[in-house]
């Protein structure tokens, strides 16, 4: 049974601590550690005392024993395998988001993960990440991590020994296994695990009476449910986006919100070259504004509640466009009316080529209409497919608190969930928890659901423990940890494991699970490169090859009327920083602004600045919105675009008990945002009509990064007059017939000359190429950023002083209807100029030139004057006003310490920063290339907002050589230089953006601004007139 | 007025016939030297004195305080953000800097120039001069990320090798700042040893005759070092002359060689100097006012004087006027779109209120000085100069922040609001000025005497 007792050195091959980790002395000072420290616990403790206590178990990563002096040091006279000091180590792993499994490949140094990278080799996400990918190795290094079992018995809480828990749940779980598991009941994540699907079977199996819940965090069911009933069987859809000429969104967000989304994304943007045979076009019908949204050529703003309407009206019209063509609406007719001819136009003539998919939160009518539509345009099979769902018996949510309540149910055991927060099952759960005999709680944070159960045990992080899953489109995916569990813990297949008496090790699991699937995976060869690989090879599901469709498909809704207009509509949806809280003390995530509103560190009450007038309401005023008997005070955000008298919540904030970052009420520390769940209805419906909305008069303070839309007149115009030339814009057509206008759409200016000699370059000469028609905004190369270098959070009141520290930014530009705004989305990282206005005037000359043409900051010669941050026209310096790093130093830090790139100066106080290039990346290129005797190559040297980049959108590499993809992109008739009349010969370079309008629309899209006010001669009259009207811009009083 | 007291006597009607002396009254060397010389021999100080000195000695603390827990706990303490990186330090850099113009202008330019009027105020002014470079002078160095560094501005041989930046305005800033600071404290100093050697001369305690001894470095009065001294007089006048012009030329320097829009324009020099004296002129009316009428000084420092002034402020106070109204229209007429913007937001953006202020302050408000009777009335040339100098503080404030506030994009604009430590500091260093200011008044002779007595009218008292 037990393989590894055959391989000893199997875990060898992932952790490079494990020769000290099996050393008697060691697992000695281990099982010490937690009595002797528990004992001494007074209640009531600090929680810095108790960081102190706990410091030496935090040593494990790479620094075992170096604390205390009792400790026995080992240091390695002999080498293990595989390990060089200071070298970084890549490993393949993965972690499970939204249900399914998220490939990633980890650089680990000296034993410690510092950098999270999607996997490259896998087929699914081919390394993708998005910014919860990233933010992951904070979550491990989290301070406020379970450091060890409590149990909670009436008054208070004291700390366990695992052994006494072994004995506690071998007790329990022998009890409840008499009586064939009656009165046992599990709770857990929705996960595709095999592994844990394999012991919940086995466990059904051995305990049949037992209850086993699922949860839905990812608000799946209403879709899920929909799509079974249409194809009489459970599936999943599979979107091909690449093969998809037309795709259109009614109120889903691809780019944000599946577990899928960065497979999305590739597609879309692999399909999206304004070089390519074709371009897809992308329409968006909804009542935020998604990501996906933001990047659409039709963005329609449409209340969710009348989704089912709009679909039920463009069904008519493809009925209508599929007996003849249909003509072109008239230009005065509403704009509902010409995008959806439009949209009707482009399906009937793309048949078999387009996507129609709606979102997760819609009503089950939306998506089986969706289904319906899809199938009359023949996309089962080209662009969409269906994957085979296992389905597993799982008891309701709520028959679960019924049993519970009834006294059916005595034991609970929850597996890294936290019903207690955040769902419309909330307020039942914890009336359920406080009466239930015996709750036992696995998870990494004592979080709400914890603090109510009797046992809580810690769990361990990803990337400390052995675990699979499948990703979306199946391929079996296998994830070896790190590092030892920073604070001891069991992996959720750990307890069941433990729970079911398997004597193995969470490894064995694992291949136990693999060998079941194929018995190549006995041989240690094949279980090893799965563990290199980090997924099975060629496992993804096979997609039905028959597709079924059931009658009810065809009974799907065909009439319905739009609702009244001036009822209020609540649309509440997963936020993109926190999920669903899950995220909340991950100040990384609490930090990064929102794609569109730009918001840190609060949730809000998102409607359009019309909305908020007819609601005679004001930005930053906090409303109460109250519906069914739940009510909450949530501060207005006006933001441009939400469909009219639609109110936009995110989950995910509000939380009492998610630690120092998110929020512990316990300690003190105020809840970030507010939790919206109380507002859910019992049948988890998440868009809410006939809600009441009364202002309070009372005002919140909303810490965004870029200036809120309620800006004043004069700004207003300028920005219109900018925004064409910054993020220079054309229509595919304009493209085609003048390829280079990007580089007319600049302003005229003199020759330009420098004052300074010209420098050669005739080494490595790097160069950045950042493709605005892939970049969706995402916000993925921010974390990558914040975690490759060392950036730190500086917190809400930080972020209202504008000062946040990140150093690449996206920056979001609003252009024309404030109701019905066209967004742009750019990053600006330091342009490393050539002629730099930074290095000019710093009077100590601590930032300088390389000869590679890098702007160096040297940090230890910045004194602070600020004038190079001054006299940077992109605005991409940032100051430490403050010690930002103080936490790293001081006990609690300890542990965030372990997640410091060594490669990167952590800088102090009063020194300037910005984005280097990732010059260390570049010297690790340089290196290898040396000691391997070769040439750098193109491809050696990925900045992290690079590798991280989901749509492939940015480049990086050497312009002196010719066939570099960052040379190729500089020489595209597309690139151009932001600011670059200033004379600062910028090295990163922006491609414009090219949309793809439906001829129809083309003129009367607020598209094509990158010629207003100082033109191009070899732009068309038609073009100019074009401008006139799209360069109006929106006046909104006040600020 | 019921009685003509000397005081009171108009001088500032010009009569070709009668010429009215630059001093009013009865005066002779003797008188002055009492005059001024027993002012600094007073035992006690009045009641007065020791309230003002009370409270800027505590103002005083309260900056040192601020500076303390500054460089403990970050510059983050005051409002600055990104992209407002230069706040009100910087602004009260300039500021102070531009006050400590008039004093080297008076004694230096006028003396040059043969203004004899000069006499009865530049010990005042260049008193006034020193002391606001020295609250200038701390600005900047404490408003850098890391203090304790701050030597390295310097072009100091040092381990490093390092070199500062030559090309960066700043270092020329603290050349400039440093030059002028020493040649005024020199020029201040040279030109007051006749006068302390009368202080030793008359001094009645061993405690005074010794300090002023020491100060007065042997001073004789022989013919030989009368000979020297006004050499070495007329040769640091000669030095200072261009300082004067140089360093709020190169003040400015720090914002017009940036490309900020609203910075990156070439008549930031003229037009900084014009506003240096303007602003220093009227800090020396606005101190000048009280002090005489405090000291007893009416018949030395004369309305002639004060209306001299005046008519300097008005002067000065249209060529920023007219700076102003110049930078709209080169912003127009250059057709940078970002220059356009810079101006137009400063005038009707969010600082819209800053930019009328320091308007309708430093633009309209000497126009009153257009009325002799406003010149010639203390109490209304005072609360003028008070306007101009709120509004010269404004008008770094326009140029420092309301330009960075905004720049190319749109996407970093931000807003600067500043803290209770940023307002805290600025009163923190009146207290400093006032402090030395104040001690200035008690122990050292306010007007040069030795300079006055070369310019009166011999023979009369005879």
């Amino acid at each position: 049974m037990s393989l590894l007792e055959e391989q000893p050195n199997t875990k060898q091959y992932w952790r490079s601590l494990d020769e000290l980790a099996e050393k008697p002395a060691f697992q000695d000072w281990m099982s010490r550690e937690f009595p002797t420290a528990a004992s001494e616990l007074p209640d009531g403790l600090s929680r810095r005392r108790w960081m102190q206590l706990m410091g030496a178990s935090l040593a494990l990563g790479g620094i075992a024993g170096c604390r205390w002096e009792a400790e026995e040091f080992a240091p390695f006279t002999v080498r293990p395998q595989n390990r060089m000091p200071g070298e970084k180590q890549y490993f393949s792993t993965m972690w499970e988001h939204a249900g399914y499994a998220r490939p990633l490949t980890v650089t680990s140094i000296d034993g410690r993960p510092i950098k999270i990278e999607g996997n490259t080799e896998h087929p699914a996400t081919e390394g993708a990440t998005n910014s919860w990918d990233q933010a992951l190795v904070l979550s491990m290094y989290d301070p406020d991590r379970t450091t060890g079992l409590f149990e909670r018995s009436r008054r208070k809480t004291v700390s366990r020994s695992w052994d006494e828990f072994d004995r506690m749940l071998e007790q329990r779980v022998a009890g409840h296994r008499e009586q064939q598991g009656s009165g046992l009941a599990i709770i857990h994540e929705a996960s595709s695990s095999p592994t844990r699907q394999r012991l919940l079977k086995e466990f059904r199996k051995r305990m049949p009476e037992a209850f086993i819940c699922e949860l839905d965090p990812a608000r799946v069911h209403t879709a899920k449910a929909a799509a079974s009933k249409a194809f009489g069987r459970d599936v999943r859809v599979q979107r091909h986006f690449d093969k998809a000429r037309i795709i259109a969104c009614f109120d889903a967000d691809p780019f944000q919100e599946d577990a899928d989304s960065a497979q999305m994304i590739q597609g879309w943007s692999k399909s999206r070259s304004p070089d390519g045979a074709w371009m897809n076009r992308l329409y968006c019908v909804e009542s935020r504004v998604s990501l996906t949204g933001s990047n659409a050529d039709h963005r329609l703003p449409t209340r969710s509640s009348d989704i089912l309407a709009t679909l039920v009206d463009l069904e008519i019209l493809i009925t209508a466009a599929e007996a003849k063509p249909v003509k072109r609406p008239s230009e005065d007719a509403p704009k509902r009316d010409q995008v959806l001819a439009a949209l009707a136009d482009d399906l009937v003539r793309h048949r078999g080529s387009s996507i129609l998919m709606a979102g997760a939160h819609q009503s089950a009518d939306v998506h089986t209409a969706i289904h319906r539509l899809n199938q009359r345009l023949d996309n089962f099979g080209s662009t969409l497919s269906l994957l085979p769902v296992e389905s597993h018996e799982s008891v309701q949510v709520t028959t679960l608190i019924e049993s519970v309540q009834s006294g059916q149910v005595t034991t609970l055991v929850l597996l890294d969930c936290n019903p207690v927060y955040g769902s419309e099952h909330s307020g039942a759960f914890r009336k359920t928890l406080q009466m239930i005999p015996m709750a036992i709680h696995l998870g990494t944070h004592r979080n709400e659901t914890a603090r109510l159960c009797h046992w809580h045990v810690p769990m361990s992080h990803p990337l400390e423990s052995w675990q699979d899953g499948r990703t979306h489109d199946g391929t079996i995916t296998v994830g070896q940890p790190l590092i030892a569990p920073l604070f001891d813990g069991l992996s959720p297949i750990e307890l069941l494991g433990k729970m079911l008496g398997l004597k193995q090790q969470s490894a064995d699991l694992v291949r136990g699970t693999l060998v079941g699937l194929d018995n190549r995976f006995r041989t240690e060869k094949e279980w090893r490169r799965v563990i290199h690989d980090g997924f099975v090879a060629d496992s993804a599901s096979q997609p039905l090859s028959e597709i079924r469709f059931t009658s009810s498909l065809q009974q799907g809704v065909r009439t319905a009327d739009l609702s009244d207009p001036g009822d209020i509509e609540i649309v509440i949806t997963h936020s993109e920083a926190t999920y669903d809280g899950r995220f909340a003390n991950n100040g990384w995530m609490q930090e990064t602004p929102n794609s569109i509103s730009k918001l840190t560190w609060d949730n809000a009450a998102l409607m359009s600045p019309a909305t908020a007038r007819h609601l005679l309401v004001q930005h930053g005023e906090i409303v109460q919105i109250e519906f069914s008997g739940g009510s909450v005070d949530v501060p207005v955000f006006e933001l441009p675009g939400v469909a009219a008298n639609s109110i936009q919540l995110a989950l995910g904030y509000g939380r009492t008990a998610a630690g120092h970052v998110g929020g512990l009420t316990d300690e003190g520390i105020g809840p970030v945002g507010v939790d919206v769940s109380g507002l859910l209805p019992v049948d988890g419906s998440q868009i809410l009509t006939g809600a009441t909305v009364t202002p309070t008069g009372r005002m919140w303070k909303l810490a965004t990064t870029q200036d809120h839309f309620a800006i004043d007149t004069v700004g207003l115009e300028a920005i219109g007059q900018r925004v064409g030339e910054l993020i220079r814009t054309g229509t595919i057509s304009e493209y085609r017939e003048h390829p280079d206008f990007a580089e007319h759409s600049g302003p005229h200016h003199p020759p330009l000359e420098s004052l300074w000699d010209e420098r050669p370059y005739d080494g490595h000469k790097w160069g950045m190429a950042i493709d605005l028609n892939k970049c969706i905004g995402c916000n993925a190369c921010m974390v990558a950023c914040q975690s490759e270098n060392n950036v730190p959070i500086v917190g809400k009141e930080q972020v209202l002083g504008g000062r946040e520290m990140h150093w690449i930014r996206n920056d979001r530009y609003f252009s024309g209807d404030p109701e019905d705004p066209q967004v742009d989305h750019q990053p600006v990282t330091c342009h490393h100029c050539e002629n730099a206005p930074c290095e000019q005037v710093c009077p100590v000359a601590a930032t300088v030139h390389s000869d590679e043409g890098l702007n160096d900051m040297v940090y230890n010669r910045c004194v602070g004057t600020r004038y190079c941050a001054n006299n940077c026209p992109y605005k991409v310096r940032r100051f430490n006003f403050l010690d930002y790093n103080k936490q790293l130093e001081e006990p609690e830090g300890e542990l965030l310490q372990l997640m410091i790139n060594p490669e990167v100066t952590v800088r102090s106080r009063g020194v300037m920063e910005k984005c280097t290039y990732c010059v260390q990346r570049i010297q690790d290129g340089k290196i290898d290339a040396k000691n391997e005797r070769r040439s750098l190559s193109d491809g050696d040297v990925k900045t992290a907002c690079q590798e991280a980049c989901p749509a492939s959108a940015i480049v990086f590499g050497d312009l002196n050589d010719p066939d570099s993809a960052v040379a190729a992109a500089h020489a595209s008739d597309r690139s151009y230089g932001m600011l670059s009349e200033l004379n600062t010969r910028p090295r990163t370079k922006y491609l414009a953006k090219i949309r793809n309008p439906h001829p129809w629309l083309e003129d009367r899209s607020p598209h094509a601004r990158g010629h207003n006010g100082t033109h191009s001669q070899t732009l068309t009259e038609d073009a100019h007139h074009k401008d006139a009207a799209s360069a109006l811009l929106p006046i909104i009083e006040g600020h | 007025m019921a009685t003509v007291t000397i005081a009171d006597i108009d001088n500032t009607v010009i009569d070709p016939a009668t010429r009215p002396g630059v001093m009013t009254g009865r005066n002779s060397p003797g008188s002055v030297t009492e005059q001024v010389a027993s002012l600094a021999e007073r035992s006690r100080p009045s009641t007065a004195w020791k309230a003002a000195f009370a409270i800027s000695v505590s103002a005083t603390l309260m900056f040192f305080s601020l500076v303390g827990y500054l460089i403990a706990t970050g510059v983050g303490v005051w409002g600055n953000n990104a992209p407002v990186f230069w706040g009100w330090p910087i602004v009260n850099f300039v500021f102070w800097v531009g006050i400590g113009h008039a004093g080297t202008l008076i004694s230096a330019i006028l003396f040059l120039f043969r203004q004899n009027w000069r006499t009865s105020i530049n010990r005042f002014a260049e008193a006034m001069t020193i002391f606001a470079v020295t609250c200038a002078g701390i600005f900047p160095a404490i408003h850098i990320g890391r203090v304790w560094f701050v030597y390295w501005l310097a072009p100091v041989p040092n381990s490093l090798a390092m070199w500062p930046n030559f090309r960066s305005p700043l270092l020329w800033d603290v050349f400039a700042v440093t030059a002028y600071a020493t040649t005024s404290a020199l020029f201040w100093y040279l030109g007051m040893l006749p006068d302390l050697a009368t202080l030793r001369d008359r001094a009645t305690t061993k405690l005074r005759r010794m300090a002023y001894g020491i100060a007065a470095l042997g001073w004789n009065g022989s013919s030989q070092q009368w000979r020297l001294f006004e050499k070495a007089y007329l040769l640091l006048a000669a030095l200072a002359t261009p300082l004067v012009l140089s360093v709020h030329t190169i003040v400015s320097f720090d914002f017009a060689t940036s490309q900020m829009p609203g910075w990156h324009t070439t008549i930031f020099p003229p037009y900084f100097v014009a506003g240096a004296v303007f602003s220093g002129f009227a800090m020396v009316i606005t101190l000048m006012v009280p002090a005489r009428a405090f000291f007893g000084l009416k018949n030395l420092v004369t309305l002639r004087h004060l209306e001299n002034m005046c008519k300097v402020v008005l002067a000065t106070g249209m060529m920023v006027g007219y700076a102003y109204g110049i930078e709209f229209f080169i912003a127009w007429y250059g057709g940078n779109q970002y220059e356009q913007f810079a101006f137009i937001n400063r005038a009707l953006g969010p600082y819209w209120w800053a930019y009328w202020t320091m308007v309708s302050c430093n633009v309209l408000a000497p126009q009153l000085f257009w009325f002799k009777g406003v010149r010639t009335t203390p109490w209304a040339m005072v609360a003028i100069c008070v306007f101009v100098n709120v509004g010269m503080w404004f008008e770094r404030f326009v140029i420092t922040v309301t330009s960075l506030s905004r720049d190319f994009l749109p996407s970093s604009w931000g807003y600067f609001v500043p803290t209770p430590v940023d307002i805290l500091m600025f009163l923190g260093s009146f207290g400093l000025f006032f402090t030395l200011f104040l001690l200035f008044c008690r122990y050292l002779p306010m007007v040069a005497m030795a300079e006055v007595k070369s310019v009166m009218p011999h023979g009369e008292a005879h």
